[in-house]
């Protein structure tokens, strides 16, 4: 008798678990970086208003590693019920496939796009006691001494160096390539005047440049950034075709039920919008995108071929 | 004076109610993650990145801030007690904190470190409130040339780390240095002998190797002798330093405080160098360097002032330039920008309340530390007397966790154990960790500045003796290494006489 009270209730919980609605329990938020970078910030800032709106909790797992290639394969890898999503960089998205010969996922057959989350201009910047003043006067350079101009990025493949390598094409030009090991590292030698120039991301440099540490010499958007309203685009200052933006998408295991998505979606585009969050992107310098999954897909297509063109001309794939 | 009003400002931000009990709160989770093994300031500040939103700017910092040097002093607590380094500034402690705790004197070495952290702290907080700005400015000068020839020097000192056979150090060092080879090439990004592992393409974590080769190395070599460890732990004596310890631990301390403050300002890994730094010089000074190694109390003295000032004084160039010389500053980079706040040179400036609170908060957590942890010292003591086959799983278990918590991967918890094995041979075959963590540590930033000062000079060598900088680093590591060199030398001579 107990056994079969048993089963019956069993069987009770299991029909009703699969009709409760979606979600009934712990959402992972996979972050294929470190904790405390731009990617990372997303995901933290959305979590907290996701857990409101649907009542459960939202966990981010840091899982680091090989450019965030090992995040992502563990999104691939991760059941397509909504459980487990991803908030990911450009590279992870638009750049790895072609830089990693041994890649374990594809960025569009693994991975159901859900939105782009934010996006923010890079700034071409440039040390303090550098003697170019403008992009021209840059360019001029570049053209006359290519072998004593200094690029700082933050790592050979990552999304900077292949705004100079871009950069390099349209303008017939080229310099010395200086990788570093992330940003950080990077603009410390742009402050001291060890290396002269570099494409950043706006947030981590807008302080230096309003303190007047670090010399701004365009922004890679298609508008002008309002954080920095006096400063050129690079298809201002002369150079176009260079409109690069550094992303950040949400995206699912490959297969997302329809509904699922749809719940989804709403929620992480509601929290992306949300004023106290909006505001504070927007404080640095990031702008909201949030816009809807077939979009993503097709800026994620537009961003892939034009970096695999950057990478092949540029010879920049790594092995 | 500027200073004093600044000062005050500060202590009127930081000795708010609200503001003190968020110190309180975030040394003393500090301390807690730091004493268990592999569990570092990093996830915990992770975790607690969205809960400080709803806080203002200052006293989100002021508690993340007191994480991160609580868990400086909870670290050498299980280095001294159970030989477990949890953040490369610990493995020295353990050479002879370890040691001391073996010869009952494991309440004497505690209180060492949280004596000689406080001193350290307190004159780091003073330094970060005179002398920040210029400071950060000179730590610029630093080229990747100048920071090549520093790691030199730092190799060279790692020399003295070991207390038994020259040759045995100089073959842990190049093992090191040949582990720290392991994963992505900075210049090409082509993965080194990572064989296609995607866990492996950013090498290997330093908590792994010191995990594995001093933690479950050391469980393995007690589990085989038992019996005399027991014996060995039976007679502990007197908790706090008698009056004869605490003289022979100020010089080291002064030492040790002034190698870490000027160390810890370099963003470029300077801090990290600091406590080893101030451990070889100490052995290589003292009059009682025979004991290194075997539990002298400067040993334990020097490198934990080092470690602490250099902890301290790495907020330097994260305050004034907005630059992080590790990741935890990273990620206090990152609550900044979310509370709204560009960290950068005008922080001082347009925040002075955040700021000076955050300087002056820091030398009250310390003080809340030292209260917090004389006490705690009998009560640790107390621990290490629990039987073996109790402790041992437990500290297994943490050690897992800590492990796991790194980057969220069996992987590390698997390969953990193989360095745990590794720890045991290498303790059959007398040969000493430390030497290798160093090399470990040092080869690839070593190789990274050498790499990059050669693309900036277009390849010309001549950069590492032209700097100023590099080349009195490089000089100081030619006369390092002879000083270093000429006793081991004799030594091996006179013992081929004997024979």
């Amino acid at each position: 008798m107990k056994k079969l009270i048993t089963a019956v209730a069993l069987a009770v919980g299991l029909v009703a678990q699969a009709h409760a609605a979606y979600p009934d329990k712990a959402v992972t938020i996979i972050v294929p970086f470190p904790p405390g970078g731009s990617t990372d910030m997303v995901a933290r800032a959305i979590a907290p208003k996701l857990q409101q709106s649907l009542g459960q909790p939202f966990v981010i797992d840091n899982r680091a590693g090989a450019t965030g290639a090992i995040g992502a394969t563990a999104v691939k890898n991760a059941a397509p019920d909504g459980y487990t999503f991803m908030v990911a960089s450009i590279g992870v998205f638009a750049v790895n496939p072609f830089i990693q010969k041994k890649l374990q996922y594809d960025p569009v057959k693994d991975l159901d796009p859900i939105t782009v989350a934010v996006r923010a201009p890079n700034v071409l910047v440039a040390s303090p006691g550098f003697p170019a003043n403008t992009v021209a006067e840059l360019v001029a350079l570049l053209k006359k001494t290519p072998e004593k101009i200094t690029f700082a990025t933050s790592g050979a493949g990552s999304s900077d160096h292949l705004t100079a390598a871009l950069f390099w094409q349209k303008t017939g030009t080229t310099g010395v390539h200086v990788p570093y090991k992330g940003g950080a590292p990077a603009i410390t030698d742009l402050l001291a005047g060890h290396a002269d120039v570099s494409f950043q991301n706006i947030n981590a440099v807008i302080a230096h440049i309003k303190a007047g540490k670090l010399k701004v010499l365009a922004v890679t958007g298609d508008k002008r950034s309002p954080l920095l309203p006096q400063v050129p685009t690079l298809g201002e200052a002369g150079v176009p075709d260079v409109n690069v933006f550094s992303w950040q998408g949400i995206a699912a295991p490959k297969g997302l039920p329809a509904e699922v998505k749809q719940k989804l979606h709403a929620a992480i585009v509601a929290a992306l919008n949300d004023p106290e969050n909006r505001k504070r992107m927007e404080d640095i310098g990031f702008e909201i995108v949030a816009n809807t999954p077939e979009q993503m897909a097709q800026f994620q297509a537009q961003e892939l071929a034009r970096w695999k063109q950057v990478i092949e001309v540029g010879k920049i794939a790594l092995d | 004076m500027d200073l004093f009003s600044h000062l005050a400002l500060g202590f009127s931000t930081a000795a708010s109610a609200a503001n003190l009990s968020y110190c309180l709160l975030g040394v003393f989770l500090g301390t807690a993650i730091g004493v268990l093994p592999g569990l570092g300031p990093v996830a915990t500040i992770a975790m607690l990145l969205p809960v400080t939103f709803g806080l203002p700017p200052e006293t989100a910092l002021i508690m993340l801030a007191g994480i991160f040097y609580g868990a400086q002093y909870g670290g050498s607590t299980t280095a001294i007690l159970v030989n477990l380094p949890g953040e490369s500034s610990s493995v020295v402690t353990a050479l002879d904190g370890y040691q001391m705790a073996r010869q009952g004197r494991a309440g004497t070495a505690l209180a060492t470190a949280a004596i000689a952290s406080f001193f350290a702290g307190t004159v780091c907080t003073f330094l970060i409130a005179l002398a920040a700005p210029p400071l950060s400015e000179v730590a610029l000068k630093f080229g990747p040339a100048d920071y090549f020839s520093l790691m030199v020097l730092g190799l060279v000192a790692s020399i003295v780390l070991a207390s038994g056979s020259l040759l045995h150090a100089l073959g842990m060092i190049i093992l090191g240095l040949l582990l720290g080879l392991i994963g992505t090439d900075v210049n090409s990004g082509l993965p080194r002998f990572s064989f296609d592992l995607p866990e492996l393409s950013d090498g290997i974590n330093f908590v792994v190797v010191a995990m594995g080769v001093f933690g479950l190395g050391e469980i393995i070599a007690n589990l085989q002798t038992e019996k005399t460890r027991s014996v060995a732990l039976a007679r502990i004596t007197g908790l706090m330093p008698s009056r004869d310890d605490l003289k022979r631990i100020i010089a080291p301390i002064l030492r040790g405080t002034a190698l870490g403050s000027s160390l810890g300002i370099l963003p470029g890994g300077g801090a990290m160098l600091s406590s080893f730094a101030a451990y070889s010089l100490e052995k290589k000074t003292s009059k009682n360097s025979a004991q290194f190694g075997k539990g002298a109390i400067e040993g334990v003295a020097a490198p934990e002032a080092a470690n602490n000032a250099g902890a301290q004084a790495s907020f330097i160039p994260m305050l004034t330039l907005g630059i992080p010389s590790n990741p935890v500053m990273a990620l206090m980079i990152g609550a900044l920008i979310m509370h709204g706040i560009q960290p950068g040179p005008q922080v001082m400036v347009e925040q002075p309340a955040l700021f000076w609170g955050l300087v002056v908060s820091m030398w009250i957590g310390n003080l809340f530390l030292l209260i917090l942890n004389l006490p705690l010292i009998g009560l640790w003591v107390k621990m290490i007397s629990v039987p073996y086959h109790f402790l041992y799983p437990a500290i297994l278990v943490f050690c897992g966790i800590g492990v796991f918590s790194l980057s969220n991967t069996s992987f590390d918890v698997f390969m953990m154990a193989g360095f745990g094995v590794l720890g045991y041979v290498f303790r059959k075959l007398d040969c000493e960790p430390a030497p290798m963590m160093l090399g470990f540590i040092l080869g690839p930033m070593m190789e990274e500045y050498l790499r990059r000062a050669m693309l900036m000079s277009k390849g010309n060598a001549m950069v590492l003796v032209t700097r100023p900088i590099s080349a009195t680093l490089l000089a100081v590591s030619a006369v390092a290494l002879v000083v270093v060199l000429l006793p081991a030398l004799r030594k091996k001579r006179e013992e081929a006489f004997k024979d």
